[in-house]
C-alpha cells in the first residue's frame, strides 16, 4: 500500500502544479488588454547565423495591412512618428546600424497639398548586427504609426523575434 | 499487477484532467476576450441614407457620456460633469494624426459660432498611447507637442491631456479622430470616427444643442 502511495505521489504533485498553472493563466487573462490586429506584420527571417563579433547585414521584411500606410523613417513633417527599428540592450546582439527605404510620396484626398512620406504594402529594413557567440532570441522592436485615408491608429511597437546564432 | 493498474489509471486520469484544464483555459480566454470586446463599446460605420457620409454608430449613443476628470495643459483638473447644462463635443485627437489636424480649424470655427448658444468643445489629447507610465521624457515630449499644436492653431477651448486613460470607457479609441456629441443632460446623441466634413460635424452639434 505504501508503494502505491509512493507511485501516486509524483503524478498527483504534477497534477496539482498543472492546475495551479492553468489557474494562474486564467487570472492573467482577466487583466490582459485586448489584442488587436497589427497594421504591420513582421515576415522574416526567423533565424539567422552570423559570425560572432563581426557586423553582419540582415534584411528584415515587413508587411503593412491593405489600405493602410505608415510613415517612413523620415516623414516630411516633424509632428509625424517615424518608423524605427531597435534592439533592446542586453540581448547579446547589438544593432550597429539600420538602413531604411525611402518613403513613397502620398497626398491624401482631404489634404492634397500635404505630401506624406510613407510605406505601403511590403517594405524591408537593412540592419547590421553584432552578436556574441551562442544562441540569442532577439526581441527587436519596430515602432510605427499607421493611418488610412480618413483616420489614424495610435502609434504601436511590435516585437520582431529573431533567433540569432553567433558562431 | 494491481499496483501497476492503479498507477496507469491515475496517470491517464491526470492526463485527461490536464487536457480538460487546457480546454477550459482556452475557453475561458475566448469568453474573456468576447466580454472585453463588448465592454469596450466599439461602434461601427454604417452607410448613410442616400449614400452620404458613412455614420459612426457608437454603443454609447443614447447613454450618459462616461464621466472623466483630466488635467489641461496648465495642470488644472477639468471634468465633463462641470459642463452639465451645455452641449459638449468631446473630441479625441493627437498631433501625429493628420485627419485630426484637418478637422481642428473646423471645430474651432464651429465652437466660436455656437458658443453663445451653450456649446463647448473639450479637446482630449491621446498623444501617448504606447508610452509607459514611467516614461517621463516621452510624456514631457508628448505634452510639449500638444501645447505647440494648441498654440499654432490658436485653440480657444480646453485641451485635456492623457486621454488614453479614459479610452476604454469611450470604446478603445483605436482610430482618430473620434468625437462624441453630448447634450445638455450629459447624454451622447451622436458620435463620429475619422474625418468627415465640417457640415457633418455642425449637424451633430445642432443635434446636441436641440436636446
Amino acid at each position: 500500500m505504501l508503494d502505491v502511495r509512493k507511485n501516486l505521489f509524483a503524478p498527483i504533485l504534477v497534477f496539482a502544479i498543472g492546475l495551479a498553472a492553468a489557474h494562474g493563466q486564467s487570472s492573467t487573462a482577466q487583466s490582459r488588454p485586448l489584442v488587436k490586429t497589427d497594421a504591420v506584420t513582421y515576415l522574416f527571417p526567423e533565424q539567422v547565423s552570423v559570425p560572432a563579433g563581426k557586423p553582419t547585414h540582415v534584411t528584415l521584411h515587413f508587411r503593412i495591412a491593405q489600405g493602410l500606410h505608415v510613415n517612413s523613417h523620415t516623414p516630411n513633417y516633424e509632428y509625424l512618428i517615424p518608423t524605427t527599428f531597435s534592439i533592446p540592450d542586453g540581448a547579446g546582439v547589438q544593432l550597429a546600424s539600420a538602413s531604411y527605404p525611402a518613403g513613397s510620396l502620398m497626398a491624401l484626398t482631404y489634404d492634397p497639398t500635404t505630401k506624406l512620406s510613407v510605406y505601403t504594402g511590403e517594405f524591408i529594413i537593412q540592419v547590421s548586427i553584432v552578436a556574441t557567440a551562442g544562441n540569442h532570441l532577439v526581441e527587436g522592436k519596430l515602432r510605427y504609426q499607421a493611418c488610412d485615408n480618413n483616420q489614424c491608429m495610435p502609434p504601436k511597437t511590435i516585437t520582431v523575434a529573431i533567433d540569432v546564432i553567433g558562431k | 499487477m494491481r499496483r501497476n493498474t492503479l498507477v496507469l489509471g491515475a496517470t491517464l486520469l491526470i492526463l485527461a484532467i490536464f487536457a480538460w484544464a487546457g480546454w477550459a483555459n482556452w475557453e475561458y480566454r475566448r469568453q474573456e476576450a468576447e466580454r472585453l470586446l463588448s465592454g469596450t463599446s466599439q461602434g461601427e460605420l454604417v452607410p448613410a441614407p442616400g449614400g452620404g457620409t458613412p455614420q459612426y454608430v457608437s454603443p454609447l449613443n443614447g447613454k450618459p457620456a462616461p464621466a472623466f476628470e483630466l488635467k489641461d495643459l496648465s495642470g488644472n483638473k477639468v471634468s465633463l460633469e462641470s459642463y452639465r447644462g451645455k452641449a459638449v463635443l468631446v473630441n479625441f485627437w493627437a498631433t501625429w494624426c493628420g485627419p485630426c489636424r484637418v478637422e481642428t480649424p473646423w471645430i474651432i470655427e464651429l465652437r466660436n459660432k455656437y458658443a453663445a448658444r451653450g456649446f463647448e468643445v473639450l479637446g482630449v489629447d491621446t498623444e501617448g498611447d504606447d508610452l509607459e507610465k514611467n516614461d517621463k521624457a516621452g510624456w514631457a515630449k508628448a505634452t510639449a507637442a500638444a501645447g505647440k499644436f494648441v498654440a499654432e492653431e490658436k485653440i480657444s477651448y480646453p485641451v485635456l491631456l492623457d486621454g488614453d486613460s479614459i479610452s476604454r470607457d469611450y470604446g478603445g479609441l483605436d482610430d482618430l479622430p473620434i468625437s462624441f456629441f453630448v447634450d445638455r443632460k450629459g447624454v451622447v446623441v451622436a458620435a463620429q470616427v475619422g474625418l468627415t466634413s465640417e457640415s457633418d460635424i455642425e449637424s451633430k452639434i445642432q443635434k446636441a444643442l436641440a436636446n
